[in-house]
């Protein structure tokens, strides 16, 4: 039995959104790779929803996923598919930031 | 006319504290409503709501979501999904709208409770637009089985289900009105939106949309998940309420509510959530099991932030682990052995294909729970079908209103945690359960299960017809195998090459 790996597997520092599938996650999911220089990003797809993640921080900014989407985007439209996400949140003016504030 | 960047008054326009000339703090926050932790309101304007949002956003967002889930439905409505979808998906559909439809429309009563009687301003501001979510997801999770009623009556239980003594019903009716219809303010924030919402919603709106989409029913995907993004929204009321409870020494007390909506939260998603999805979605279209599911929403994700946060894992958390593997097989067979009593017509899942699934996911299985499934198949087969259903009553706990219940088999642990109080014997299907009933017995001591009920003769007549009366069960409605037991030919075309070799 798993016993052991299913009970360990809150040690990990992944940070970010889960967005429902469309354009926007994949606009999403290539701003992550453009604002977070430097930082793998791992992208799960389970077709209805597709988790996007960096280990400890990820920054998402407006107008990046405006730039990847084509059109005008405000951050708060962000919410139309981001139904759910890994870590903490913070709102900040033109971006959203994912973070854990300790890491295991 | 230039506006104003959000973040430059956002702040300003949130701070609605005032300090009250005629009445006293307590009059215009009475404590059993507001949960002040006796912290002045002071205290709680420091809290700060780390998703914000406005109201004027608010309104766009939300119209943007229904148009692309009312459409999606207006798209598909002619495809026949519903009338050529497995039998085993119409009831992973009909118990979800019947468990969860009603029960978002009384979160918004609660999240009404935050918005008005909560110290803090920012959490204020963030029930409002909580409440109105909890109204669209009432109103849109009557609106979209509607269609089906005329098809299938069973589809009728998503609006009849709360008004009944149905017995997974008062299970989910004792849970709400745990965690968010009886709590104050503060209280409701730990336990509906941080504890339930940032945890256990996922699983029934994100991981069951994942198995809707792989079995082509996309109305079902797209509206749930759309819904959860209010819900990721909303769920991080409690976050900052966790704050400032363990930033005035209060930390005990937020992690108790935790761990009592955590463990309650968990049994009914393992009657309820456990069944659907590893044994009624169809083995092509499960995307994971229900454990793994349980282990990306619930033990990596909402595990790891309720650490980050500054709390402790629950004090149960090995049992919560071990309990994966066996807690929502037993309470399957439960609901399958006494399915006249539910609203949907379960399905068996149990053909060798499924076992071997359900093997390899939980080594062990066919050791345990298949020996059961093995004399319930024999019976099917030789035609002995009122041995399929059972002739007493269940053993109910006295906490989560669900069967008692433990491994069987080479397994068998099966055990009843019993607790006397105030000259009445209680019973719990575990040390938990029973914990939680201690931690404020007066709360729940009153209250009767459904077999108390039975047993008190406010049941009659005290047979099957009686209980489905007082179930508010109507003929058509009862429950019985989904695939009305064609999956059992295989066992018997496997009897017959045995019998014939």
């Amino acid at each position: 039995m798993s016993t052991h790996k299913a009970g360990s597997a809150y040690h990990n520092n992944l940070v970010g959104p889960v967005m429902r599938a469309g354009d926007l996650a994949m606009a999403v999911i290539e701003a992550a790779r453009i604002d977070n220089p430097g930082k793998q990003v791992t992208v799960d797809d389970k077709r209805a929803y597709i988790r996007i993640h960096t280990e400890q921080e990820m920054i998402l900014r407006e107008e990046t996923i405006a730039e990847e989407l084509g059109r005008p985007f405000h951050i708060n439209d962000l919410e139309v598919d981001l139904s759910s996400f890994a870590g903490q949140i913070e709102s900040q003016p033109g971006a959203v930031r994912f973070y854990f504030q300790k890491t295991v | 006319m230039a506006l104003l960047n959000r973040m430059d008054w956002y702040n300003l326009a949130r701070t609605t504290n005032w300090t009250p000339a005629y009445v006293t703090e307590d009059e215009l926050f009475p404590p059993e409503l507001s949960g002040g932790f006796g912290l002045p309101a002071t205290a709680w304007e420091g809290y700060d709501e780390p998703y914000k949002q406005t109201y004027p956003e608010y309104v766009k967002v939300q119209r943007e979501k229904d148009a692309g889930a009312y459409s999606v439905k207006a798209a598909l409505e002619r495809s026949q999904i519903f009338e050529n979808a497995d039998p085993g998906w119409k009831s992973v559909m009909k118990a979800h709208y019947g468990a969860i439809a009603r029960g978002e429309y009384a979160a918004a009563s609660a999240e009404a409770r935050m918005m008005r009687f909560s110290k803090a301003p920012g959490m204020r501001n963030m029930a409002t637009l909580g409440c109105m979510d909890e109204i669209r997801h009432g109103q849109i999770q009557l609106f979209f089985p509607h269609e089906h009623v005329s098809k299938d009556r069973q589809m009728d239980w998503a609006y009849k289900a709360y008004d009944t003594n149905e017995w997974a019903m008062i299970a989910a009716r004792h849970f709400f009105d745990d965690i968010m219809m009886t709590r104050d303010a503060i209280s409701v924030s730990i336990m509906l939106t941080f504890s339930f919402e940032t945890g256990f919603t996922n699983m029934q709106f994100l991981g069951l949309a994942a198995d809707a989409a792989e079995a082509g029913d996309h109305t079902f995907a797209n509206l749930i998940s759309s819904i959860q993004t209010d819900e990721s929204r909303h769920a991080q009321i409690g976050g900052p309420a966790l704050k400032v409870l363990i930033e005035n020494g209060l930390k005990d007390e937020a992690q108790k509510r935790v761990d009592i909506a955590v463990w309650t939260a968990w049994k009914l998603f393992s009657v309820l959530t456990g069944p659907i999805m590893d044994y009624y979605t169809p083995l092509e279209h499960r995307k994971q099991s229900f454990k793994e599911f349980m282990e990306e929403w619930i033990v990596a994700q909402f595990e790891r932030a309720l650490t980050d946060l500054g709390l402790d894992l629950p004090w149960y958390w090995d049992k919560f682990i071990a309990d994966l593997n066996d807690t929502h097989h037993g309470m399957h067979m439960g609901v399958y052995y006494w399915r006249p009593t539910v609203w949907w017509n379960p399905a068996a899942g149990v053909t060798p294909e499924e076992r071997n699934w359900l093997e390899q996911k939980y080594p062990g299985w066919n050791d345990t729970w298949g020996k059961c499934w093995d004399v319930i198949i024999d019976n099917v087969v030789d035609g002995n079908m009122a041995l399929t259903f059972p002739e007493t009553l269940p053993m109910v706990c006295n906490m989560c209103q669900l069967p008692i219940i433990g491994t069987p088999g080479n397994g068998w642990n099966v055990q009843d945690y019993p607790l006397e109080y105030n000259g009445r014997l209680y019973h719990f299907g575990s040390d938990v359960d029973r914990w939680v009933f201690q931690q404020d017995p007066a709360r729940y001591a009153g209250h009767l299960n459904v077999v108390d009920r039975f047993l008190a003769g406010m049941i009659q007549p005290m047979d099957l017809s009686g209980a489905l009366q007082y179930m508010n069960i109507a003929p058509g409605e009862c429950g019985d195998d989904a695939h009305n037991y064609a999956w059992a030919e295989t066992y018997r075309a496997m009897r017959e090459l045995k019998l014939a070799s």
